[in-house]
């Protein structure tokens, strides 16, 4: 027993210092790369050119491009890092702490701290939230991608899920919040839209979403035929009755059933993951 | 006639030749792409002559032209870059960040206000989408629609500026895209670009019921896998490959079709990802990027497509405006089209068939090719390489940026600004990552040797590819062009002048420095029978104006920003 728990102890004891290592290296603000710098920077020239240059900054950061050039600016690195984290207010320059991985953050951060004379330049952490310039593109798992790439699958053009849903982020909020995944195909084949109702304008009768009843208008989403159309009209122009033999079916065309299977495993993986 | 009144038999002889003379005249009207009181449309008209029958203001009396009124919208950081929209003595002004003001046409004063509030957080970083402009909105039905910086259509009611409809054209979190142009009506339709091919994006155009708001057509510039054209793109590139139709196109009602430039194909400068076959293959590369499409106008399907620039590999949109006017070629009158890509190449083709007419180039310093074959095909390319800088003239600024050239029935001559440039391009393979910008290389930009001006407004003869005159400037010109009755030209420059060029002879006929520079289309308009003429003010220090403003190092940073309409009259007491 006493070996059992003297391995025990030891063992009780690396978990901790495991612990504390992972802690330190989450809390930290600064970690040193010097050992694998010259493929950090690489990446970062790559992030650079890819999201940076185009119309901006030009080929490392030489100037030339319509904004400024980043190159021997004598910028150092806490201005680099507060930058491409916040942005610049009223300009273009937007915050990129939540749309890049902190990979590619902190080799952009430390390419660009580079072409400003920074040989051994630290990498710190983006402080989350602060640069919230854009929505974040957060990570599934990797057996939720293909649901995740499907369900916004730009190819479908408004036949995709993301015509009307938000999530994570990204996609037209027409639809409520989805809170609670449908457990198979079939049941989302069959899911009730209790919520949409017919509206009557203009002689017409029309599928609705309806957003508000004011005493000055009525707005309402025509389901017609995708994408939704944001209605504002005069209560006294239109008549909103409960129901509607519109059903959520009709918009899924698009997709297969293994497909919709794909995507609810994204969308269950989006709930879990909240 | 014998008691001085007419037979019923003559009466019924006279209303024939009334409607003889009347059909007789039809063609010309159908013909006619100039404005009159009002400027409807984004180009004047749908036929995007940019030029107006009013004469008021003419060569020997432009000197005495004065400021009548001046509207400032309060977005001073922008620009102005947006076509003011002129119905029965309404002005339909949009700003920058999507606000339209209705004013009163004689005088500026407000009538409404209709502020757009984007959605949050709707620009994705790194992408095309973060650029803030507005180049006009489309007046029809009733309605004043305005495409949004976070891709939104929204249609406002013409009489109230309230909010009728809104609809979402695309995502711009994802899609890294954009709607700065102004759309166009049609019928019972109106049409939007999207601007997002720089960027790994599939561009297209849509259409909306004017009425209803719900969706009529899309048009997808690059055909999907099985569609004929998709052959042309390898792999999975076509749904990266750019070809953004990102500024306004034309209608002819007698045929019934749409005519629109497309964007660039992206990767911009590096092609090995996109091209399967040779980079002058005669069937067309990458299918229809850098082309000039036409498509029916009720269900936007495709009549033809002329591409102009095979495998662009200079990010050589051909997204600009398309002209449309009726000429006489080897002595027969024809349906054509006049339209310039950003590398200067101008195109006349005809617009029934898509047939190339002939095509001649606008800017004097040109690398890129070495020139072109009698039907319009490119001679000498100078590919980018990769790790290999190559020097291209013009650059990604354009030989003419997407501000409009004007034309002039009364001359027969196009009237195109012009700037001189040149980039030396790395290529460098990308992968696409949705919505990001997906230029596979670039280069920055300088101006080119041995020169002392760098910009140049010109009057050529389409039908013949002369240059008639030519009128230098020192640095560059980015407002778009207008031409009247009174053979005038104006246009406005960055140092803040709005001026006017005899549209003869290309000679300066009066200046007026309005304060900021000139970044926008400047319009003419009759109300109560005083012609106005109205231009937005306004320099923009990013995108192109901010790459032109820095090849003038310690002048372009004092180009001034601002946003304010400044209209011009003739005074009361000269009139």
């Amino acid at each position: 027993m006493k070996e059992l728990a003297t391995k025990s102890t030891k063992g009780t004891k690396a978990l901790c210092l495991v612990c504390l290592l992972c802690l330190l290296w989450l809390i930290s603000p600064s970690v040193s790369v010097a050992q694998n710098l010259p493929d950090i920077l690489n990446r970062g020239e790559e992030v650079f050119s890819q999201s940076c240059t185009g119309y901006c900054h030009a080929v490392k950061g030489a100037g030339g491009g319509a904004a400024p050039r980043l190159a021997a600016r004598g910028f150092d690195q806490a201005y680099i890092n507060n930058i491409v984290t916040r942005g610049v207010p009223d300009t273009v320059m937007q915050g990129f702490a939540v749309t890049l991985s902190r990979t590619d953050f902190t080799a952009v951060v430390a390419y660009v701290a580079s072409l400003n004379g920074i040989t051994n330049p630290s990498i710190t952490a983006p402080a989350l939230g602060l640069g919230a310039a854009a929505v974040p593109d957060r990570p599934v798992p990797a057996e939720a991608a293909s649901g995740r790439d499907l369900f916004y699958d730009a190819t479908r053009s408004f036949g995709r899920c993301s015509t009307c849903h938000e999530v994570n982020g990204l996609g037209i909020p027409v639809a409520g919040p989805i809170v609670k995944a449908p457990a198979n195909v079939q049941e989302l084949r069959g899911l009730t839209t209790p919520l949409v109702s017919t509206v009557l304008m203009n002689g017409e009768s029309m599928p609705a979403l309806v957003i508000s009843k004011g005493t000055r208008s009525i707005i309402f989403y025509d389901l017609t035929t995708p994408p939704p159309v944001l209605v504002t009209a005069e209560p006294s122009a239109v008549k909103i009755s409960d129901g509607s033999p519109w059903r959520h079916a009709s918009v899924m065309a698009s997709y297969k059933d293994a497909e919709l299977e794909s995507i609810l495993g994204f969308l269950k993986a989006a709930l879990t993951a909240r | 006639m014998k008691d001085g009144k007419a037979t019923q038999e003559e009466r019924k002889a006279q209303r024939f030749l009334c409607l003889l003379c009347l059909l007789c005249s039809c063609p010309l009207f159908a013909q006619d792409g100039a404005t009159r009181a009002d400027w409807p449309h984004y180009g004047g008209t749908q036929f995007a002559w940019r030029y107006s029958t009013l004469d008021q203001i003419n060569t020997s009396n432009v000197k005495n032209l004065a400021p009548a009124w001046m509207f400032q919208t309060g977005e001073y950081t922008d620009g102005l870059q947006s076509t003011p929209i002129v119905v029965d003595g309404v002005m339909y002004l949009s700003t920058a960040r999507n606000q339209v003001f209705a004013l009163d046409a004689a005088t500026g004063k407000v009538i409404w206000n209709y502020k757009y509030t984007p959605r949050a957080n709707y620009a994705k970083a790194g992408s095309q989408g973060v650029f803030v402009q507005n180049r006009g909105v489309a007046v029809g039905g009733g309605k004043v629609f305005m495409g949004t910086i976070d891709s939104h259509l929204v249609a406002i009611d013409q009489n109230t500026g309230r909010e009728l409809w809104k609809v979402a054209v695309d995502d711009s979190r994802q899609c890294g895209c954009n709607i700065l142009s102004a759309p166009l009506v049609v019928k019972d339709k109106v049409i939007i670009g999207e601007n997002g091919g720089d960027g790994a994006f599939r561009g297209y155009l849509t259409a909306f019921y004017i009425k209803t708001g719900r969706l009529a057509w899309r048009f997808y510039v690059i055909p999907a896998p099985g569609e004929p054209g998709s052959e042309t793109w390898k792999g999975e590139s076509w749904k990266y490959g750019g070809g953004a139709p990102w500024m306004t196109g034309s209608y002819d009602p007698d045929l019934d079709l749409v005519y629109w430039g497309t964007g660039n194909a992206a990767s911009d400068f590096y092609d090995g990802d996109r091209v399967v076959s040779e980079k002058d293959d005669p069937k067309g590369v990458n299918l229809h990027t850098a082309s000039v499409v036409a498509l029916e106008a009720d269900s936007g399907k495709l009549r033809w497509a002329h591409q102009e620039i095979p495998d662009d590999e200079w990010d050589f949109d051909s997204a600009y405006e398309v002209i449309l006017i009726d000429r006489e070629v080897n002595g027969r009158m024809r349906k054509l089209l006049v339209h310039m890509n950003k590398s200067g190449l101008t195109f006349v083709l005809d617009r029934v068939t898509g047939q190339f007419v002939k095509a001649f180039t606008v800017p004097e310093v040109q690398t890129w090719i070495s020139g072109i074959t009698e039907d319009g095909k490119l001679i000498g390319r100078q590919s980018p390489g990769v790790g290999k800088p190559v020097t291209i003239c013009p650059t990604v600024m354009g030989a003419k940026s997407w501000n409009q050239m004007a034309y002039s029935p009364r001359t027969g001559y196009i009237y195109t600004p012009t700037i001189e440039t040149c980039s030396d391009v790395t290529a460098n393979r990308q992968e696409p990552r949705e919505g990001i910008f997906f230029a596979g290389g670039g280069g920055a930009r300088r101006l080119p040797p041995g020169r002392e001006t760098f910009s140049h407004i010109d009057a050529f003869d389409p039908m013949t590819g002369k240059r008639v005159w030519s009128f230098p400037y020192k640095y560059g010109l980015l407002a778009s062009m207008l031409s009247t009755a009174g053979d005038l030209v104006f246009t406005g420059d960055p140092e803040g002048n709005f001026f006017a060029l005899n549209a003869r002879t290309g000679d300066k006929l009066w200046s007026f420095q309005t304060g900021a520079g000139h970044r926008g289309s400047a319009v003419t308009y009759s109300v109560n029978g005083r012609q106005y003429i109205a231009t937005p003010t306004g320099w923009q220090q990013s995108i192109t104006g901010g790459m032109l403003s820095s090849l003038f190092p310690g002048i372009g940073e004092t180009w001034r920003v601002g946003s304010t309409l400044v209209v011009f009259a003739l005074p009361e007491a000269i009139r």
